[in-house]
């Protein structure tokens, strides 16, 4: 059997613009309050592994082999250290990849931590770099953008079930306002369904950003970063960290079609689908389960469709949910507490451990007051690679 | 204030420019924003606002906080024609300012564009509120405009998409250094002004209000840790 | 002897794929074919027929992109994804006055672009 796996650290920067600071000090920033939370920064040299998350420094800041350089920045050779680059999922699958070192007992003690610095460059050469994890031939050449896919497959969604721009505003109020109360949150600001949708400057101050999407159904250029320690429940080492364990309850993962235009249908995400169905299975839970989620919304639409698609709401009815605030902090199924990657940012590779590090806070009760959700017992994680065609959906327990 | 003769040889040539009608915008935080031509009273405040972002090197805030600083005072002092200068505030504090001078009745000079309050597009609206004035009210034809970073480019040279003249140099020169010229025809502003510029009128009198006496602001998204008079 | 025909214009076109073994057709170009596991070897494409994938095609949802990528020096560019009369299917870009709509009729051509670095790269234009 394998053995439980806990979080006993977590440790997160500010979110915004870190274009002054190397990547490797902006991890290792996360890195160092994921061992102050979790005890001591000595505890670092009780880590049998480090497995960072990371898309494209390459490409943003001209360096790699992040993995090896955070160890040494770290003070912490001569631990075992590897990158993980799954697109915008490359935190979430850190996460996975510790997971796997202890369940497979080749680690007690694994630190996971992830981030990106984009704001190295400019917000349209970042959109470039994103853009290069489309399929090189058939969609990064014709000059699509996640953001075109997205605008997309918006339109096609109002087309079907009858969702309005308003609807996507709403989404965004919603996460403006629990982003405004999270301290490590890059847009502190709420915003006004009168200011972006029903006013008369709504147009213009809400541009559209590829149609029918606009700004504020985007999210931001995001530098940042998480960090969490793993341990072995069952081990003896788990007794040297003082905080109490927060469980990894599900793990699942899966894969769709590169091409966006070869899935039978746009609208379904079946990689979230079917990641979801592992990580409910793992945990031996179902969607009536989970108290709350931080689902990833890039686009306001991957929201209300990865709700759909993890089973709270029926296929084409979550903005209806968004109308009646079921999702709300005081709604039946808080979605995005956070802020979501709309209002915290999306820092792609660092995401994934910040969804996580919310999810653990929210068990712990941590969150600021007028964001805490009301006693959590299961929160879930959904983090997307691509435009949805690597997923991983991730599960924790208050036990 | 008698004016001595010295002095009166030294002003530029002024024309009266037609005023610029406050209007006020719904920022996305659901704040409001005044958009007002200043006056001489609110030129302490202005150069208050521009001083500190000289400092800062960061998207060429140095350059243009430097060259608005200026634009502000030679107005101030009579020393440059025609200019005018229009202003956001929000609650009565500065959120952006931008210059611009009225050649002649063909031709308008942009001049720069400020943003103080960052990530609510102040200063897309404050550059439109500037070509509403320069191709609504004061009738020109068209404006000449220049950007200094990379940020400016894209928002007005390519959202716009301006009418690249700078194949004409030095016929068409811009008065900012010679940098290349590029030109809002009324053509081009027509196509875009419906989603570019924004703002309500008559300002309700007790909003107008707010933004009467001019605030500075006490710290800058720009200047982390910054504050006035610490 | 040298092939002379390279150094002559060429037209840009863009290749769907049929596996000659089962012919399941396919775009873009895949390694392996879902249906019969017959594979493709890049180097010689034996047992695949290349084809021209353009003409009449049906427009599936569309968007138009304000924010474009570094390099495309305009004001927006409008973006669809296509059904061919064979079922394949091609995301591109669309040329056309005024809002396209779900469901129009559009032809599919290709051309060359540049506005990235490198060498000028393959595009779909639906008109």
């Amino acid at each position: 059997m394998a053995p439980r796996v806990g979080i006993v650290g977590i440790g997160h920067c500010r979110f915004g613009n870190s274009s002054d600071y190397d990547l490797v000090d902006v991890i290792a920033y996360s890195a160092n309050a994921a061992f102050k939370d979790a005890g001591g920064l000595a505890l670092r040299k009780e880590v049998d592994q480090v497995i960072v998350g990371n898309m494209a420094s390459g490409l943003f800041n001209r360096e790699t082999a992040v993995a090896s350089a955070l160890v040494s920045r770290m003070d912490m050779e001569p631990c075992p250290a590897e990158l993980v680059e799954n697109g915008p999922a490359s935190g979430a699958s850190a996460i996975k990849m510790g997971y796997m070192a202890i369940a497979s007992g080749m680690a007690d003690v694994v630190l996971v931590a992830a981030g990106e610095v984009m704001r190295a460059v400019t917000g349209w050469e970042a959109t470039d770099i994103v853009a290069t994890m489309a399929h090189k031939e058939a969609e990064y050449n014709m000059g699509l953008t996640l953001p075109g896919f997205a605008g997309m497959v918006t339109r096609l969604y109002m087309e079907k079930y009858g969702l309005t721009e308003r609807d996507l505003a709403l989404v965004a109020v919603k996460d403006h306002a629990n982003g405004a109360k999270n301290i490590y949150s890059h847009v502190q600001l709420p915003v006004t369904i009168d200011a972006i949708a029903d006013g008369p400057s709504a147009g213009v101050v809400n541009n559209y950003v590829a149609e029918p999407l606009r700004m504020y159904s985007t999210c931001p250029v995001t530098d940042g970063s998480a960090a969490l320690i793993l341990v072995n429940m069952d081990s003896p080492k788990a007794k040297l960290f003082k905080k109490k364990p927060v469980r990894i309850a599900g793990i699942g993962s899966a894969t769709d079609t590169h091409v966006v235009h070869n899935r039978e249908d746009p609208l379904v995400l079946k990689a979230v689908k079917i990641s979801s169905d592992r990580a409910y299975k793992m945990a031996g839970i179902g969607p009536k389960d989970i108290s709350f989620a931080e689902l990833h919304d890039a686009f306001v639409i991957f929201e209300l469709m990865n709700s759909e698609e993890v089973g709270f709401f029926e296929r084409g009815t979550s903005f209806l949910a968004v109308r009646n605030h079921e999702t709300d902090i005081g709604g039946r199924l808080p979605i995005n507490p956070s802020g979501g990657l709309k209002a915290k940012g999306h820092p792609v590779g660092g995401t994934g451990v910040s969804q996580v590090f919310e999810l653990v806070r929210q068990l712990r009760g941590e969150a600021e007051e007028g964001r805490q959700v009301k006693d959590p017992k299961y929160g879930m994680a959904v983090n997307f690679g691509g435009f949805g065609n690597n997923v991983i959906t991730t599960i924790l327990a208050k036990d | 204030m008698a004016i001595d003769e010295l002095e009166k040889k030294l002003r530029p040539p002024e024309v009266q420019l037609a005023p610029y009608p406050s209007k006020v915008i719904t920022l996305a935080s659901g704040e409001t924003m005044v958009v007002r031509e200043c006056r001489r009273e609110d030129v302490p405040a202005l150069l208050g606002t521009v001083y500190p972002l000289i400092e800062v090197a960061k998207d060429y805030y140095d350059v243009v906080a430097c060259r608005m600083y200026n634009e502000i005072l030679s107005w101030y002092r009579y020393r440059i024609a025609n200019m005018f200068t229009l202003v956001g505030s929000v609650n009565g504090e500065i959120a952006g300012i931008v210059t611009s001078r009225h050649v002649d009745s063909h031709l308008g000079m942009s001049l720069h564009t400020l943003t103080i309050k960052r990530g609510l597009r102040v200063g897309a609206q404050l550059f439109a509120a500037k070509m509403e004035h320069h191709l609504e009210f004061l009738k020109e034809d068209e404006v000449w405009i220049v950007a200094e970073s990379p940020i400016g480019f894209k928002r007005w040279m390519i959202e716009y998409e301006l009418e690249d003249r700078s194949s004409q140099y030095p016929a068409v020169r811009h008065e900012l250094g010679g940098v290349p010229t590029f030109v809002l025809t009324r053509k081009l502003w027509d196509a875009v002004k419906a989603v570019k510029n924004t703002g309500t009128r008559p300002v309700p009198p007790e909003v107008l209000k707010t933004a009467d006496k001019l605030k500075m602001p006490n710290e800058y998204v720009q200047l982390p840790g910054w504050k006035r008079n610490a | 002897m040298i092939d002379f025909s390279v150094y002559g214009e060429q037209t840009p076109h863009i290749s769907g794929w049929r596996c000659q073994k089962c012919g399941t057709l396919y775009y873009p170009a895949p390694m392996v074919c879902r249906k019969c596991d017959s594979m493709r070897d890049p180097t010689t494409n034996k047992g695949w027929e290349e084809f021209d994938l353009e003409g009449p095609c049906t427009l599936l949802t569309w968007t138009r992109v304000w924010n474009l990528p570094e390099g495309f020096n305009k004001k927006f560019l409008l973006f669809g994804m296509v059904e061919f009369g064979n079922g394949l299917r091609a995301s591109g870009r669309i040329e056309m006055e005024g809002d396209p709509a779900i469901g129009m009729k559009l032809t599919a051509k290709t051309i060359e672009a540049d506005e990235r670095p490198g060498k000028p790269v393959k595009v779909f234009v639906f008109s």
